[in-house]
């Protein structure tokens, strides 16, 4: 399949690749936003979970007693009353089941785990209780694991009795072209990387409303899912599909967190059939903190070989994900072999041997977050050959360059399977490195009179896997998507699609698209998004999929909704259909001066004057498309390979750092961005999502994370006053660059953007701090960059010198 | 605590947004669910309830406050201000503000988005305008979409008329 864009393109003042301004944008600035905390509903109960304060313990009993005697209080359940709710599915056979009940039976296995629901007329009064039943629960504590190395110590505690281990998976392949590198290398070194524990964190946080009416359960969910969320309740709840509706109004972010189904999403329409009454949940920011998923928990163990020159020979890794409890539909497990698979970024490189392996502890569940394993696997490349520079005396940005991908070697078959069909590798990189020589003199010129001042550069470049298969990560999704077009009888535009609006702009998009492929303007599209029974079946917004499965979706369902369409003109037109072409909302015979018909007259004829239909045409004017990536693949063939991304976009991230030697003070001073999405739908909105993955990014560098009592595996964190969320004063200033290397076969070139502004920032941190600091030798191995991180890498370097090989 | 103990009402009268608000409330409503539930302007957000997101930010008698750390008690007698009262009212236009941040892409999923305003909205642009304040009056606000990059371009757009003499009132 060649690119044909043009062909698809029916308006003359094309929408595509313009700014066309959010139509998102009105609701949440004037305050008429409708989030999942606006819902009320006549009679409407409040619901509070009662969660563990115990990081391992057997729940010996829940005395409800007190709770129940509140005035105001409704009812409080416990898992006992939810014995007819069917588990959570184990669909991923490769891994550990945890038989997750939605609200935990008699053993809890972290800080935060729900056990019990109160129901009250309102939310404090709700919140009282939940206080009185935490108080009347009595626990047995069990000895915790609070890391890897306790997880996996001889004699650990288990989590789950019936597994061997606190190992989930252990998946190792063997590469005998690997060992063949390490025997003729000249040197090898080996090391640890270490991400550390963050989160999503999107500035809403999840909420569930339930309501009950006519045998039809109506579920408003925060969720970035709302199809696979219907799906699971009809399947836990044992109800018709049909009879669930699923419904996301207006979320406030999501950033992989909300891609989850959690208890709640039982819970609460559990609670609502039973009582018969709408029932809300919303989860404040403290049980955020630990009841939504954690992510990036992940620590690589790596041997690599190299020659004098700086040839990197090969690499062994061993990715080991932190994945919390793993009590969480869908598991937590796939962004670890994301990380794998995506270790090599933009580079020639195909001797990794990576070894995945999942762990469970006595923490939050492990889920996905932006970049979903991405960061992690740019970290350690980066870093590997940031440290073979070192040894061997090679320039950095020389080395690079010779492992990066050249033009000519596209299609390119990643270690792993990954696709990359197209993409500017090597040219981000010059570009971005020409962006980075004033910005690197700016600064240097800056400090050149303070010494306790050293700048730093550091370099990351990155694939983004978009629109990925949803097998691996689900055991049971597969990774396509849906979209309905209707023209009404005025001739205005309905376009429906599964996917989800979670901040991005996708209504925006949409209304683009279909606009160009219609030929109208897109204030004439109505745009529905996020509601099962308004929708056709969609997996919804996550993995860099937005673009792309919209393009395709509407494309297919635009296609042929024209061809029907043109069919209906030329008979008014008394016309070969062949010869009437669609241009700016009018259908006219090509070349001839007679009037044309408008969308209008068609859709009118279609759903009410059948009399100017042609003989025999079904009336109607509706069509659907479900586009399912031409590349896509949903299961490892006979090598153990895949390419599980329809696509894959790439980026170069560099940043000049500043760095104060006696207090540890890190601060960005450029921050650069080159980037490849293939085709770009809006540039305003893809711009966004850069500046707003990178600032993620640069939390989880320099700032975020979550840590844990080793002793007790307790959270060490409860607020935003110990989980640093960074604001405007330290989100640095970012230059951006594009290119567009469009997706040789997917419709209009398009392949995605939503997480790779994430990837860069803790390589780039970790390397330009180090690169500040190298007169010590330091070395950067983990993130977050912290003051305190910095003076101890210094103190350590100057005792112990840097790392050496063989 | 004892919690167990009957919950006083206090009564409060209030200026909501130019209308006279009157309710009997319990003692221990926050500022920020009177505002969203009983008075039902669902506008003003909360992200964290304990003071550090600033996405509840409202105005009280010209200060911006986070109505998440108040209660409703404490408004008694004063004049309220939330993000319904910027638009012009009945217009489909946009305060000058809230059309800057559209212009700039400053919003995407919008949650945060009323506190920005209503922090902006309660300063003295001409004090405020030189970029390195609008960072720092802005740096009690989270936003965890933009990466704050369009939210200082919008500001510094709309405010691009305060010279800092007070030349201009149409902010």
């Amino acid at each position: 399949m060649s690119l044909d864009i043009d062909s698809h393109i029916r308006h003359s003042t094309r929408h595509i690749g313009r700014s066309v301004p959010r139509r998102e944008d009105r609701g949440p600035l004037t305050g008429r936003g409708r989030y999942v905390a606006d819902i009320k509903i006549a009679g409407m109960l409040e619901v509070v979970l009662v969660r563990s304060i115990e990081a391992h313990a057997r729940i010996v009993s829940i005395d409800t007693s007190e709770a129940l005697a509140m005035d105001g209080v409704q009812a409080v359940f416990t898992a006992a009353d939810l014995a007819d709710v069917k588990t959570f599915p184990d669909y991923i056979p490769y891994i550990g089941p945890v038989k997750q009940r939605p609200l935990v039976e008699d053993r809890v296995r972290y800080v935060g785990a729900p056990y019990a629901a109160v129901v009250a007329v309102d939310r404090y009064i709700a919140e009282d209780a939940a206080a009185l039943v935490a108080a009347g629960t009595t626990y047995e504590p069990l000895p915790t694991v609070a890391d890897l190395d306790q997880a996996l110590a001889p004699g650990a505690p288990k989590l789950y009795d019936h597994w061997e281990s606190n190992c989930s998976f252990d998946v190792a392949p063997h590469k005998p072209e690997v060992d063949h590198a390490f025997k003729q290398a000249d040197h090898t070194f080996t090391e640890t990387y270490v991400s550390q524990r963050q989160t999503g964190l999107p500035m809403e946080t999840r909420g569930v409303v339930a309501d009950i009416t006519d045998g039809t359960l109506t579920v408003w969910s925060s969720t970035q899912s709302p199809h696979m969320v219907r799906s699971t309740i009809a399947l836990m709840l044992d109800m018709p599909e049909p009879q669930v509706r699923v419904i996301h109004p207006t979320i406030g972010g999501g950033f992989g967190t909300k891609t989850h189904i959690y208890p709640e999403d039982i819970v609460v329409p559990w609670i609502a059939r039973r009582l018969g009454r709408p029932a809300r949940w919303i989860e404040d920011r403290m049980e955020n903190l630990v009841a939504s998923v954690h992510a990036r928990d992940q620590r690589h163990t790596v041997e690599v070989a190299y020659d004098d020159d700086g040839t990197i020979r090969g690499v062994r890794c061993a990715s080991m994900l932190d994945m919390g409890s793993g009590e969480i539909f869908m598991p937590g497990t796939a962004p670890v072999f994301v990380t794998n698979a995506c270790i090599t970024g933009g580079y020639d490189f195909e001797n990794m041997e990576a070894r995945t392996i999942g762990v469970v502890t006595n923490k939050t569940p492990a889920g996905a977050y932006r970049g979903f394993g991405i960061p992690e696997g740019a970290f350690v490349m980066e870093r590997i050959i940031d440290r073979v520079a070192r040894l061997t005396g090679t320039d950095r940005v020389d080395l690079r360059r010779r492992m990066l991908l050249r033009p000519e070697q596209k299609p390119y078959v990643m270690h792993g399977g990954g696709r990359l069909d197209s993409g500017s590798h090597s040219e981000s990189f010059e570009r971005a490195l020409e962006m980075t020589a004033p910005a690197l003199e700016r600064a240097r010129s800056r400090y050149a009179d303070d010494p306790d001042v050293r700048v730093g550069v550091g370099y990351c470049n990155y694939v983004e896997p978009t629109s990925p298969s949803y097998h691996l990560t689900t055991g049971h999704w597969g990774g396509g998507d849906a979209a309905t077009v209707r023209v009404d009888p005025d001739g205005s535009v309905r376009v429906a699609a599964g996917l989800s609006e979670i901040g991005q702009g996708n209504t925006t998009a949409a209304a683009q698209l279909a606009a160009d492929m219609l030929g109208v303007s897109p204030d004439d599209v109505t745009v529905v998004l996020g509601d099962t029974e308004r929708a056709p079946y969609g997996l919804g917004s996550w993995g860099s999929r937005g673009a792309m499965m919209l393009t395709g979706s509407v494309l297919l369902a635009s296609e042929r909704l024209v061809d029907k369409a043109r069919a209906i003109a030329a008979h008014m037109l008394e016309a070969a259909e062949a010869d009437v072409v669609l241009t700016d909302g009018a259908f006219h015979v090509a070349g001839s001066d007679q009037p044309s018909v408008s969308w209008a007259e068609v859709g009118t004829a279609a759903w009410i004057r059948y009399v100017d239909l042609p003989d025999g045409m079904e009336p109607g004017l509706e069509t659907s498309g479900y586009y399912h990536p031409e590349n896509l693949q949903h299961q490892l063939d006979d090598t153990g390979k895949i390419n599980a991304a329809a696509s894959w976009s790439n980026g170069t991230h560099i940043g000049v750092v500043s760095v104060r030697v006696s207090t540890g003070e890190v601060r960005i001073e450029d921050y650069l961005v080159v980037h490849d999405c293939g085709t770009v739908i809006n540039p305003a909105l893809v711009e966004g999502q850069v500046h707003g993955g990178v600032a993620q990014g640069i939390a989880g560098a320099m700032y975020e994370h979550f840590q844990y009592d080793p002793d007790t595996a307790n959270p060490r964190f409860a607020s935003f006053m110990d989980y640093l969320v960074p604001t405007c004063a330290e989100v640095p200033p970012m230059e951006l660059d594009h290119f567009e290397s469009p997706a040789p076969e997917q419709p209009l070139g398009v392949k995605g953007c939503g997480e790779g502004g994430t990837v860069g920032p803790p390589a780039v941190v970790a390397g330009a701090v180090s690169d500040a600091l190298s007169q010590w030798g330091v070395d950067l191995t983990e993130c977050p960059v912290t003051p305190v991180a910095v003076r101890a890498a210094i103190r350590a370097a100057g005792t112990a010198g840097a790392g050496a090989g063989s | 605590m004892t919690i167990s103990e009957p919950i006083s009402e206090v009564d409060v009268e209030v200026t909501v947004n130019g209308q006279p608000q009157r309710h009997r409330v319990p003692a221990r409503l926050l500022l920020s669910d009177y505002i969203r539930d009983t008075v039902g302007l669902t506008g003003t957000h909360l992200g964290c309830e304990h003071g550090y997101c600033g996405a509840c930010t409202v105005i009280v008698d010209g200060d911006a406050v986070r109505s998440c750390l108040m209660l409703a008690a404490q408004v008694d007698g004063a004049e309220v201000r939330t993000v319904e009262d910027l638009a012009p009212a009945g217009a489909d236009s946009l305060s000058p503000m809230q059309q800057a941040f559209h212009d700039n892409h400053a919003l995407q999923c919008g949650f945060c988005t009323a506190g920005f305003l209503m922090t902006l909205e309660s300063v003295d642009p001409t004090e405020w305008n030189e970029p390195e304040r609008v960072v720092e009056l802005l740096s009690g606000n989270l936003c965890r979409c933009t990466g704050y990059q369009n939210i200082v371009t919008a500001v510094t757009e709309a405010w691009s008329a305060y010279d800092g003499s007070g030349g201009s009132d149409d902010g």
